[in-house]
């Protein structure tokens, strides 16, 4: 600092005239968001190791171990599939940290102050999580086909990729919620392996859910992972049908995959909404 | 200052928080536009909850609060549109660099990128901090990175700029190179400013008015040289084994009750030029022992303590 600088600036009024255009304030809270978390990018590439471990290594051990010869590679495609569903969570949990840290910085303050909408805030950050949640699934879908996973990327893609956006806006709505009424970043992350990973183990990632118990299954059918992940199947191999069909009994493909993005949409809105309404009204005490 | 209507209505402010905490107790007051308004108390008076809802995240139990015209509660993004505020504790991000700080601020606020560049380069030139633009923030100093604050909440011109206790935590150096660049960038700009503060001296430097504040409620409001006239044109500081004969003493000599304060053993009375001779001298023939006596100008410190009866030092909170 430098008082004698002050002292001989040029004394030239600043002007006072505003060009208030509409700037697009949640694609500048989102690229905002993105330049912080490509500074750190452990932060990227921690959420991608399990699902990377899962898709390269597990996976295909898996499918040498428990498949019948010959159907290992369809198991191995089966087991890299349900990583999206693990990576999904993982990034989408660990992306409700940046909110703590926003609020521990001091910085949400500034936030909270901008002549914006406060939903701008959480949309901005949802945007900026999809955005990394996209270049990881990418990789891992990369990753899965390097090791031989068999992926038909046809006409059904786009239930892929509208299911898997659907899925990681409701784990982002959920993320938001903890992080706004959760103070410390300890506390949040104890918050990760319930939310984002048990239900892996139960949404028919691994196996069916028909070999569940009767009552687990009908806990999991309840779950929007599950519906995600017959989704995923159906949109990048054309052969969900079986999972729909464990979840809906039905025998039409394409109306059970429509019911399980219903149920995913849904469950992506409400979190999204009752975040954006819990930030708002914590934004103002 | 550059007009006579107010550019901030604050019209008795209540905030109650819950367990019935009255944070604020019916606050109003007026600030016209240029104008340097203080608001002086404590930590836990109510200064920072009243900048609270003057900026939108705080809302108000009751009252009515305007800026620009524009009521804060049923506007709040109209309001934030046309002010800014400094906070007490650094918010900026510290992993970016000052500029990159500065056009988010820019792109938040809806200026102009051109006349923004424009007008950061002029307002970083007049506090110093032009070569550090580029650094990330988190190797800023903490003067440094207050100055980045302030500038970048002048980016968008607004006609109120809030700064909550501006130097708190700053060395004695870089507060004063703080009020340098306060006093520039005021004169430049003709912004209105509203600051909280418990140090007396920043309140009578960079303030035209000031409100003093204590436990929710404005107890004083006026410009600093009436409030030190409100006082006195002296301060005698006695400290006294018998307070209590001390004060009759001064009593006998006309000296009103509201004119004297205490603190432990210490008595200060404010007294007409002069006076304080007299009084010593009385003390004397009484057989008051006086272990030390100071005459002195009054400062705020006498103000608050005249009107609450407590010292800024001695709160807790």
């Amino acid at each position: 600092m430098t008082t004698s600088t002050i002292a001989t600036a040029p004394t030239a009024a600043v002007p006072r005239t505003q060009t208030r255009r509409p700037t697009n304030v949640v694609l500048v809270l989102t690229l905002r968001r993105l330049a912080l978390n490509i500074r750190s990018p452990r932060s990227v590439a921690i959420p991608l190791l399990a699902p990377l471990l899962f898709a390269m290594v597990v996976a295909p051990a898996l499918g040498n171990t428990l498949a019948t010869p010959g159907q290992h590679k369809t198991y191995m495609t089966f087991v890299a599939i349900a990583a999206a569903g693990l990576l999904i969570p993982v990034n989408c949990m660990f992306a409700g940290l940046s909110v703590l840290a926003d609020r521990q910085s001091g910085a949400m303050r500034e936030l909270l102050v901008a002549p914006i909408r406060r939903s701008s805030i959480v949309i901005g950050n949802l945007l900026a999580a999809l955005v990394i949640t996209a270049v990881q699934v990418t990789v891992l879908i990369l990753g899965a086909t390097a090791r031989g996973a068999q992926f038909e990327v046809g006409r059904h893609i786009a239930w892929l990729i509208i299911a898997a956006i659907a899925f990681a806006v409701f784990v982002y709505g959920l993320a938001e919620i903890f992080a706004t009424r959760i103070s410390n970043a300890e506390e949040y992350t104890a918050l990760v392996p319930p939310i984002a990973i048990v239900p892996f183990f139960f949404a028919g990632t691994l196996y069916p859910i028909t070999s569940l118990p009767t009552w687990l299954a009908d806990v999991a059918k309840a779950l929007p992972l599950t519906h995600a992940v017959a989704l995923f199947r159906y949109g990048l191999t054309g052969q969900g049908a079986q999972a729909l069909h464990n979840i809906w009994g039905g025998t039409d493909v394409a109306s059970m995959a429509m019911l399980s993005l219903a149920v995913v949409v849904a469950y992506a809105g409400i979190a999204l909404g009752f975040a954006i309404r819990l930030f708002a009204k914590a934004g103002t005490s | 200052m550059t007009g006579t209507a107010s550019v901030v209505e604050v019209d008795n402010l209540v905030k109650i928080y819950t367990g019935d905490v009255r944070a604020v107790d019916g606050v109003s007051f007026s600030v016209r536009p240029g104008e340097a308004f203080g608001l002086l108390g404590p930590n836990g008076a109510g200064k920072s909850t009243t900048i609270g809802m003057l900026t939108t995240t705080v809302r108000p139990t009751s009252g009515r609060a305007m800026l620009g015209g524009i009521d804060v509660a049923s506007n709040p993004t109209a309001t934030r549109s046309i002010s800014s505020v400094v906070f007490q504790d650094a918010v900026v991000d510290r992993p970016l660099t000052g500029r990159q700080n500065l056009t988010l601020h820019l792109r938040l606020w809806g200026v102009d990128a051109t006349e923004g560049r424009v007008r950061y380069e002029m307002l970083c030139g007049a506090v110093g901090i032009t070569d550090i633009l580029d650094r990330a923030v988190s190797t800023y100093s903490g003067g440094q990175r207050r100055l980045l604050e302030i500038v970048r909440a002048l980016l968008s011109s607004p006609q109120v700029l809030f700064l909550d206790e501006p130097t708190v935590g700053l060395d004695t150096r870089v507060r004063h190179d703080l009020f340098d660049a306060i006093t520039t960038i005021r004169e430049r700009t003709g912004v209105t400013i509203i600051m909280t503060t418990h140090y007396l001296d920043e309140a009578e430097r960079l303030c035209d008015r000031i409100a003093i504040i204590d436990a929710g409620t404005i107890v004083a409001c006026d410009t600093p040289r009436a409030l030190l006239a409100s006082v006195g044109e002296d301060v005698l500081e006695l400290r006294v084994d018998d307070v209590r004969a001390a004060i009759t003493a001064l009593g006998d000599l006309g000296v009103p009750a509201a004119d004297i304060a205490v603190t432990g053993s210490t008595i200060t009375a404010s007294l007409r030029s002069g006076a304080a001779a007299r009084v010593t001298d009385h003390l004397g023939r009484l057989g008051i022992d006086v272990h030390a006596s100071t005459t002195r100008r009054p400062t705020l410190d006498d103000v608050y303590l005249r009107l609450t009866g407590a010292r800024f030092g001695s709160s807790d909170d």
